[in-house]
């Protein structure tokens, strides 16, 4: 076990945000978020990445999230937001050499390994572009590209297998990029890395999560294997849409109407 | 390369500047020879009483405020920001002002006393507009600016109140402080500046990345191993410590904290390598130049140094102010 929740609860200005919610993430997974808009879903992944104050017991491989400092937090934990908030001129690839932060690497080390991500991400033409100036999709490439190489520089820095947290990280891709992402996420979980994604695609979630956290106001109305969480029942009541369940050479779809 | 390249011939440069800072004047020194310089008393007393620490302080205050600007812009994740838009200087001459007129009722030494309460007034200044601008959130940058302004009004209400209870002398010394001059420049407030300046320049060099990942978003930096709470603090600290010995010892200047990292900002981009000793460099020769054409250009008498330095940066701000409004299509 990687992460614990144990009665993870938020109260904010009067609404219960997030109620009682307790699970665990286990290394090698992959955790997909589901739920409609307003279900809690990103106030959880923030609160696994300690950026908000809450009730209950978040833990860390047995050790309390509050003990960590900063930077042991950031050896264990890559967290990617839904959007960007640059507001000057930074280049790609003085973004992505920002993931070696919280690793003691020489300066050509990291030279090399933002060299190396740029090569397998094919973002090459974008490197030395004002960040600010990419479209929605190039900017959350390269977002995902920096945490991914936080990722592996835990193994590379002998602090183990992390987790990586991505707040709708699909949001902006194409289709190209979406399976990329995929791929990547597929990748992350057999190096051993718990991957926490928070999708709105419900077939996507199908092709890619081995567990499916299902939140509606603030609870969490169901948690288990894709196949057993998201029944026409549940994600028809929880969507508040008309949902059918096809499968398809033992493939699982779902069509709305 | 090229980054590295734009910041070496800065000291070349600095180094010209600083000669003609020393030259012109009432008396322009280039003019006379260095051995009557040198060794006449009148020669001499202007040269190490007058100009050198004139010149030198301008330098100094030039890079504080800069630093000033680049560290308060960073940290708020606002490049609209800067030590006198968003109160702190303000609050620091709102705090030397309560000094000054204090001085009159309660025996004290002001010349020492006025540098703390200017700090205080400072940090005070730079922890409400903070507390309550919550550039956290989304709309937080229109809200720190709203709050800057606001502190800046009560700020300047509370001075204006201060005007009344003033004595004829503490009057003076109060619009001395509004106006910005750098005609009392002496080796204390040189050291003293100096000293603040030589603090953030040797906490600097270790925090340009942290700096960097604060750029991206506090929830990024955080999640980057950045303790981003305490860079903020320890910021705020030091942002008010140079400001508020800047209006100290010459009162408010406006424009050099905010025009001049954006200079930087365009020459070498916004990574906290290259910007932190550009805008140090940059900072300092800009009011050099600033104070050089304040008491040359009507001399023998004197420009206040904020009138030149708001002349020479207002039209920069406006042209920001527009390029941020289309970018972010307010």
């Amino acid at each position: 076990m990687v992460m614990s929740l144990a009665g993870v609860s938020l109260n904010r200005n009067g609404k219960q945000v997030l109620d009682n919610i307790s699970g665990e993430l286990k290394a090698g997974k992959i955790i997909a978020l589901l739920g409609p808009n307003g279900a809690g879903k990103s106030t959880l992944i923030q609160s696994m990445a300690r950026l908000l104050e809450h009730d209950g017991r978040i833990k860390l491989q047995e050790k309390d999230l509050a003990d960590f400092s900063a930077l042991q937090l950031a050896q264990h934990l890559a967290y990617l937001p839904q959007h960007s908030q640059l507001q000057f001129p930074l280049e790609v690839e003085e973004v992505l050499s920002l993931a070696t932060l919280p690793f003691s690497l020489t300066k050509l080390q990291q030279r090399q390994q933002v060299k190396q991500v740029i090569r397998e991400w094919g973002i090459e033409a974008l490197a030395d572009k004002d960040f600010r100036q990419l479209s929605g999709g190039e900017q959350q490439r390269c977002q995902i590209a920096r945490t991914y190489l936080q990722l592996s520089n835990m193994v590379n820095s002998g602090k183990g297998q992390g987790i990586w947290l991505l707040d709708e990280p699909a949001s902006s891709l194409d289709l190209e990029h979406q399976q990329q992402l995929q791929k990547i996420c597929l990748q992350a979980a057999s190096e051993g890395h718990c991957v926490v994604i928070v999708l709105h695609d419900l077939n996507q979630a199908f092709s890619l999560a081995d567990e499916v956290w299902l939140l509606e106001k603030g609870k969490l109305v169901a948690q288990g294997p894709a196949s057993d969480v998201m029944t026409e029942r549940l994600i028809s009541q929880v969507f508040n849409v008309s949902a059918r369940r096809i499968e398809d050479s033992g493939r699982h779809y779902f069509i709305f109407s | 390369m090229i980054k590295k390249l734009l910041i070496s011939p800065l000291g070349w440069l600095l180094g010209i500047f600083l000669s003609f800072g020393i030259c012109i004047g009432a008396l322009f020194l280039g003019s006379i020879d260095w051995q009557t310089l040198m060794y006449s008393e009148i020669g001499s007393k202007i040269l190490w009483d007058i100009r050198i620490p004139r010149v030198l302080l301008a330098f100094v205050i030039g890079a504080s405020l800069s630093l000033a600007g680049v560290l308060i812009q960073s940290n708020v994740r606002n490049p609209l920001a800067d030590p006198s838009l968003i109160g702190v200087s303000a609050g620091a001459a709102l705090g030397a002002a309560l000094m000054i007129v204090l001085a009159d009722f309660v025996d004290i030494q002001v010349q020492y006393y006025i540098p703390i309460a200017a700090f205080i007034g400072g940090v005070l200044a730079t922890v409400a507009v903070l507390k309550l601008g919550r550039n956290d959130l989304p709309g937080g940058m229109a809200l720190l600016i709203l709050a800057g302004i606001a502190i800046n009004v009560v700020a300047a209400s509370l001075i204006g109140l201060l005007t009344y209870l003033a004595t004829d002398s503490a009057l003076r010394h109060i619009t001395f402080w509004s106006l910005g001059s750098l005609a009392s420049a002496n080796y204390f407030w040189l050291t003293l500046c100096s000293l603040a300046l030589l603090i953030v320049c040797l906490w600097l060099p270790k925090q340009h990345r942290k700096l960097d990942a604060i750029l991206l978003g506090q929830a990024e930096a955080n999640t980057m191993g950045v303790d981003v709470k305490r860079l903020q603090i320890q910021s705020i600290v030091l942002v008010a410590l140079l400001a508020a010995l800047a209006v100290s010892a010459c009162g408010i200047i406006g424009f050099i904290g905010l025009v001049t990292p954006h200079i930087g900002r365009m020459l070498v981009g916004a990574s906290h390598r290259y910007l932190l000793p550009l805008s140090f460099f940059l900072g300092g020769t800009l009011l050099v130049i600033a104070d050089s054409i304040a008491r040359s250009i009507i001399a023998p008498a004197e420009l206040p140094i904020g009138i030149v330095t708001a002349l020479l940066g207002a039209p920069v701000f406006i042209w920001l102010l527009l390029r941020e409004g289309r970018r972010l299509q307010w």
